[in-house]
């Protein structure tokens, strides 16, 4: 009986997948009416259909991944012409390469009620080394007209068979109809990882493969009517919420041979990394290091105290390259000499400085911001390496590669979760949460005249902390000061800047401090007797950076934001009070936000203090007309008016 | 004693030879006055060209750069490009210390090789090989050698020393000797206000600039290449690419183009040409059938570029257009050329140095392959010439916009190669329309009906709106009128005349709080939808002339209909302002009701000096004042 229903089931799933078969060159007069999109009116251009299929091959003894890829596209409009334009890129590393072969390709036109086809001229497919780790195969269909379908096939094969590359299942064109299939040898075990927003299940099957002469497991994955994926702004990687699916290699196992096993866990991935060359026999090696080092932690007694000074000498004594890395790019001793390296020459050369110095200080490898968030145990997709220390108990990160980073303060791109700890010496490998970055903060405090005619004059001083401090460094580092002080008048509603001031710009901890006088002739409104001042001046918010009714994916900020504005106006003689905006408090539900507004005016002063506070990075699509609401809220209370009346 | 001395004279020689040349090396010899402010400084750029023959060119360049800083790193130029004609013979390059101490060495194999393919390319052949270096201290100095031959001396490489805001120049030397005798032209602009020298012969050119201070990018000044010094250089007797050619002027330059380039290139299908006589047959008016023929162009070619060999110059032939439906703009416009000959209709390829950002003129007294950039059709109409980008699916025909207006270009016609000027829009006719009615609630929000039309190169910047998605048109307006906070948009549609080339937008939105409630009274700003708050940019000292390339003129009607149970406390006082920068002006009109808000703003294209920027500026700070004042409502209860 049981078996009877299994093989009905069996039956029905092959039905089903042989009777959607979609074969190429086979194209349906619908298909060329087709004038838009029924389900996203706005799609310029869709996917009707997209096959991809991986299997392993072997020939004499060497493996290779084999990759088919069938694809047909409707363009509506020209504005999709761009999806005419295929381009390959392939991998290479000395001389193992990918290769892209058999590439057919043709439009599909409807000439009267007669379907036109029209081929890819070979001569029309162009090679080109374009890098050194990379060949691109590019081409563009011929007669491509509004209307058009498109469609094209090739295979690429793979020497690096143990790398499968992300299944891409959602494109910034719609797909209705997507089938993928993996197969690889019973052996050989990958682990499958989904991503985005779409649920989809994969049917697992297995059959012989006859060529490989052993027994394959089979992944298919089937999906329909796939919506665009759409940019939108502060989301801190589009890719993350992409729909695909990811691969990474877990173990290798034949019967008869010991198996090998690669990352299972996080604790697995720790360990497969410790037990690299890189983390396992260098980072205890001191013999690179000279007295230099001894100078530098000579009279500190406190640990914490070495640890800053160690810090800042590979600050000052290695450069970035500009490449990622978790593993080293020169080593410890060429880095050293040369004074630059990739990310792991650096943060690994300042671990073994630390651990040199007698510190906990191990290695913590992440995957940044733009390299995705790692969904899974995987050694591949980490892309990155911090020096993380413990002393007394508090956790300290530390990135050397960033001129203005400082401990726990990170360049943002390493804020994406959590990092690997890879302590070989403890025998500690797990996850560890990168401590979040604290509050960027800003203090203003403005004090002014205000004269008859609406003109205000008067100084700003300015504090900046954590990553305002950061950005503000960045900014002025190298800049000509004149024509940074012309963009802070551009910032600052044209006000006219003089005797300006930035103070500890070059360093990388502790306050930068900003001030300079002002001068703005229109600074209030002036209306037959009476004069309407926005209290906040050239400080207040006049745009809503969320303009859009919807949002589909979470907000980041980066890092938690923090201003203060204390403001001190001097009102023209012989004026007096009329009315003033009413003190508010606007929150955020789940405290995500706050803004304090207390203008108030005593004797010839107006007298203001606000608050605005943005208290969690991240925040999610469900949060988003709360927050749109209360940048609305700050807009309109900004916006008005103390009025003040000739007496 | 005697050897002795010779001996200390040779020591001493070469001791301050040595110096002299590690002088170049550190930076610490760098003088003050070049060094303030700079990014980097070019200690040293000499470049040797050599012609030995009509198909042998070389060139040694010797670069001596200074980094300063981080910003300065792009002007190290450790780089050459590449291709089948164009041979690097030598490449190598050294970097010192701050003190001028070699650190590190490159060799022609440690140099990257990539492909010189831009994003907007599907294939070229060109590649580049560079040096890739990550400074480990600033500054540094770098010493690039490079040496390369080619058979092309059709385009000599111009001399242009000055290249870069913020950096200095200490030493820059240009030499050419055409040993071929082929007939050296040469064109110089810009010299006499700089420390150049120069020597000259029939067959040689030699100049120099020295001690350079940098410049400073200021807004609205003329571009680079306007004001600083250049030396054009073409041989008369040249070769491009395995084809020779001759000439010394434009027309004989148009020629070469026509006979060696285009010719033959001209043939279609049988099906197409078909086609074309059966779209255009019956029509008298010849520029009626070249509507058809642009229209067709349009509907079933696409732009792609692909750049092989002489492709950089010939356009692939028009049947290979015919059958691909694509090309760049060489082969689209022979393409649409090709069909308009057809239909009987003449027109002439044409080169442009195309750009929005600065118009750029063709020499009208000195001809050379190496000016343009692109390639438009000119069209004669009686004593007018129609242009059209054949590039674009979308735009009108017989519209250039500002990416190809108002400059010489050279049209190439049957032994008659003219430079011409393109079409000019004029600033009035870069026109906008603004009019709303507006119902003012007394909670402060708004409801607005909005008309805009937009022609001329206004026209340019608003009808790509028309074939954008819904999703990206509401957040255009939410962007575009960003001032305007809490801006829904209820409705839109368009209407796109391309006949009269003008673009008329309906737009329906509402804001809350719009006007900001201050006890009983009621403050908002009459212009609502065409506020312009451009200030150019303070400077202390403006150093040069005020350039502004376009015009433009906007006139807006804005109605409010009063909420019921206020009335006008106060109106701004209207403003009229006229001087040679243009017009600015609002007047308000009310009645008990209603008040109407009309505003003009002109802004003409011109050039002044540089002591006029302030007054410029002045006018543009009014303009800004004037479009944020109020209006007061006072609640009458």
């Amino acid at each position: 009986m049981l078996k009877k229903i299994q093989f009905l089931l069996c039956m029905c799933i092959v039905q089903c997948s042989f009777s959607q078969e979609v074969e190429f060159g086979k194209i349906s007069k619908e298909e060329l009416l087709e004038k838009s999109y029924s389900k996203d009116e706005s799609a310029n251009a869709v996917v009707l259909y997209k096959n991809k299929n991986t299997y392993f091959n072997s020939s004499s003894g060497v493996v290779s991944l084999v990759t088919q890829v069938h694809e047909r596209i409707k363009i509506y409009n020209k504005e999709g012409f761009d999806y005419a334009t295929k381009t390959i890129n392939l991998y290479k590393s000395r001389s193992d390469k990918e290769r892209v072969s058999k590439i057919k390709a043709y439009t599909y036109n409807l000439e009267g009620s007669k379907i036109v086809k029209t081929e890819l001229d070979k001569d029309q497919i162009f090679d080109n080394e374009y890098s050194y780790n990379y060949d691109q195969v590019k081409f563009t269909l011929p007669n491509v007209k509004e209307g058009s379908v498109i469609e094209f096939k090739y295979d690429i094969k793979s020497p690096f068979y143990w790398n499968i590359d992300e299944y891409r299942f959602q494109y910034d064109i719609p797909i209705k109809k997507l089938e993928a299939q993996i197969r690889t040898p019973k052996g050989f075990k990958f682990n499958q990882i989904q991503k985005g927003y779409i649920r989809f299940h994969p049917s697992q099957t297995q059959k012989t493969d006859h060529r490989l002469g052993m027994t394959v497991d089979i992944l298919t994955y089937t999906l329909a009517d796939v919506p665009a994926l759409k940019e939108e702004n502060l989301v801190n990687n589009i890719n993350n919420y992409r729909a695909g699916v990811m691969f990474e290699l877990v173990s290798i196992e034949f019967t008869g041979q010991k198996p090998k096993y690669f990352s299972k866990t996080w604790g697995d991935v720790a360990k497969t990394i410790g037990n690299t060359d890189d983390y396992k026999k260098q980072l205890d090696k001191t013999k690179s290091f000279d007295e230099t080092l001894d100078d530098v932690i000579a009279d500190k007694l406190d640990n914490v105290e070495k640890m800053k000074s160690i810090f800042k000498y590979v600050k000052d004594n290695i450069n970035w390259n500009g490449i990622d890395g978790k593993y080293f790019y020169n080593g410890i001793k060429k880095t050293l000499k040369e004074k630059k390296g990739n990310v792991a020459d650096i943060n690994l050369t300042l671990v073994a400085m630390l651990r040199y110095a007698g510190l906990n200080a191990n290695p913590l490898v992440i995957s940044t911001k733009e390299n995705l968030v790692p969904f899974f145990p995987t050694v591949d997709r980490l892309n990155y390496v911090l020096a993380y220390v413990v002393i007394n108990n508090k956790q300290y990160f530390l990135d050397a590669t960033d001129e203005f980073s400082d401990i726990n303060l990170l360049p943002i791109k390493d804020y994406n979760g959590e990092g690997i700890l890879v302590n070989n010496n403890k025998m500690v490998w797990k996850k560890v949460g990168i401590k979040r970055p604290e509050p960027a903060i800003g203090q203003y405090v403005i004090s002014a005249n205000l004269s008859e005619e609406g003109a205000i004059e008067g100084s700003l001083k300015s504090r900046f902390k954590n990553h305002n401090a950061y950005k503000f460094r960045q900014s002025f580092k190298d800049a000509d000061l004149d024509a940074f002080i012309t963009e802070r008048e551009k910032v600052f509603e044209n006000i006219e800047i003089s005797n300006y001031e930035a103070k500890n710009t070059d360093d990388y901890n502790g306050y930068v401090s900003e001030s300079f006088e002002f001068y703005k002739e229109s600074g209030a409104d002036v209306i037959d007797n009476k004069i309407y001042i926005q209290p906040l001046l050239f400080l207040k918010l006049v745009e809503n950076p969320f303009k859009l009714d919807k949002r589909e994916y979470p907000i980041d900020f980066g890092h938690p934001l923090e201003d203060h504005y204390i403001v001190n106006i001097t009102i023209p003689e012989g004026y007096t009070l009329e009315s003033s905006p009413k003190p508010i408090v606007v929150k955020i539900p789940n405290n995500l936000g706050e803004f304090k507004y207390l203008p108030k005016v005593v004797g010839n002063k107006i007298l203001l203090s606000a608050v605005f506070e943005i208290k969690d990075e991240i925040m999610y699509a469900d949060s988003y007309l709360f927050l749109k609401e209360f940048f609305n809220q700050i807009i309109n209370k900004e916006a008005e008016q103390i009025v003040l009346t000739k007496v | 004693m005697r050897l002795n001395k010779l001996a200390y004279i040779l020591l001493l020689l070469v001791s301050i030879q040595g110096f002299s040349q590690k002088n170049l090396y550190s930076s610490l010899t760098i003088p003050d006055s070049l060094r303030q402010a700079a990014n980097a400084v070019i200690r040293l750029n000499e470049t040797n060209i050599s012609i030995e023959s009509q198909r042998e060119l070389t060139i040694i360049q010797k670069r001596i750069v200074t980094v300063l800083n981080e910003k300065g790193n792009f002007a190290v130029e450790a780089y050459s490009g590449y291709d089948k004609y164009f041979k690097i013979k030598k490449i190598e390059a050294k970097v010192y210390d701050k003190t001028g101490n070699e650190i590190k060495k490159f060799r022609k194999k440690d140099f990257v090789d990539h492909s010189a393919v831009d994003g907007g390319t599907l294939y070229s052949d060109s590649r580049v090989l560079f040096m890739n270096y990550t400074p480990i201290a600033y500054p540094y100095t770098v010493e690039f050698l490079c040496e390369v031959e080619t058979s092309s001396t059709a385009s000599i490489p111009s001399w242009r020393p000055l290249n870069y805001y913020y950096v200095s120049v200490v030493k820059d030397v240009y030499s050419l000797k055409d040993n071929a005798n082929l007939g050296l032209r040469f064109k110089e602009k810009n010299l006499d206000k700089f420390n150049v020298q120069k020597t000259n012969t029939p067959t040689s050119l030699n100049y120099t600039l020295e001690n350079t201070k940098l410049i400073k990018p200021e807004v609205l000044s003329p571009s680079f290449a306007e004001f600083t010094p250049q030396v054009l250089v073409a041989v008369e007797n040249f070769h491009f690419y395995g084809v020779d050619g001759k000439a010394k002027n434009w027309l004989e330059f148009g020629n070469w183009i026509n006979n060696s380039l285009l010719a033959g290139r001209d043939i279609v299908t049988e099906e197409t040409k078909e086609h074309i006589i059966k779209i255009t047959s019956g029509i008298e008016d010849p520029i009626e059938r070249a509507k058809k023929v642009f229209e067709y162009v349009q509907n079933n070619t696409r732009y792609i570029s692909v750049q092989v060999g002489i492709g950089g110059v010939q356009p692939i032939p028009a049947l290979e257009v015919d059958q691909l439906k694509y090309g760049d703009c060489k082969g689209l416009t022979n393409y649409t050329q090709s069909l308009l000959k057809l239909a009987d209709v003449s027109s002439y390829y044409t080169i442009v140095q195309a750009g929005s950002q600065n118009r750029v003129d063709l020499e009208e007294d000195f001809a050379s392959l190496a000016q343009g950039n692109h390639i438009i059709l000119a069209i004669p109409d009686d004593d007018d010439i129609l242009w059209l980008d054949c590039t674009s699916q979308i735009h009108p025909f017989n519209f250039i916009g500002d990416f190809t207006d108002n400059r010489n270009v050279l049209v190439i016609k049957p032994d008659s190669s003219e430079i011409v000027k393109t079409k000019i829009y004029p600033d009035s006719l870069n026109y906008q329309s603004t009019l709303a009615d507006i119902k003012l609630n007394s909670d402060g929000s708004i409801e607005a009906k909005i008309e805009r039309g937009t022609k001329g190169t206004q026209y340019d910047s608003r009808f790509p709106l028309e074939r954008q998605a819904d999703k990206d048109i509401i957040e255009y307006y939410k962007e575009h009128w960003g001032y305007v906070n809490n801006l829904e948009v209820a409705k839109y549609s368009f209407d796109n005349d391309k006949s009269k080339i003008e673009f008329k937008e309906f737009i329906n939105i509402q804001a809350n709080n719009y006007a900001s409630l201050n006890g009983d009274r009621l403050l908002f700003k009459p212009n609502a939808f065409n506020k312009n708050t451009f200030i150019p940019d303070r400077y202390r000292n403006r150093k040069r002339s005020l350039d502004i390339q376009r015009g433009y003129l906007d006139e807006d009607s804005f109605t409010f209909i009063i909420p019921e149970g206020y009335q006008i406390e106060a109106l701004p006082n209207n403003v009229s302002i006229k001087n040679k920068f243009g017009e600015y002006k609002f007047e308000m009109i009310t009645n008990e009701k209603t008040i109407s808000y009309h505003r003009k703003l002109l802004i003409k294209n011109g050039k002044y000096p540089s002591n006029e920027y302030n007054e410029y500026r002045d006018f543009r700070k009014k303009i800004a004042k004037g479009d944020n004042l109020k209006i007061v409502l006072k609640s009458v209860k």
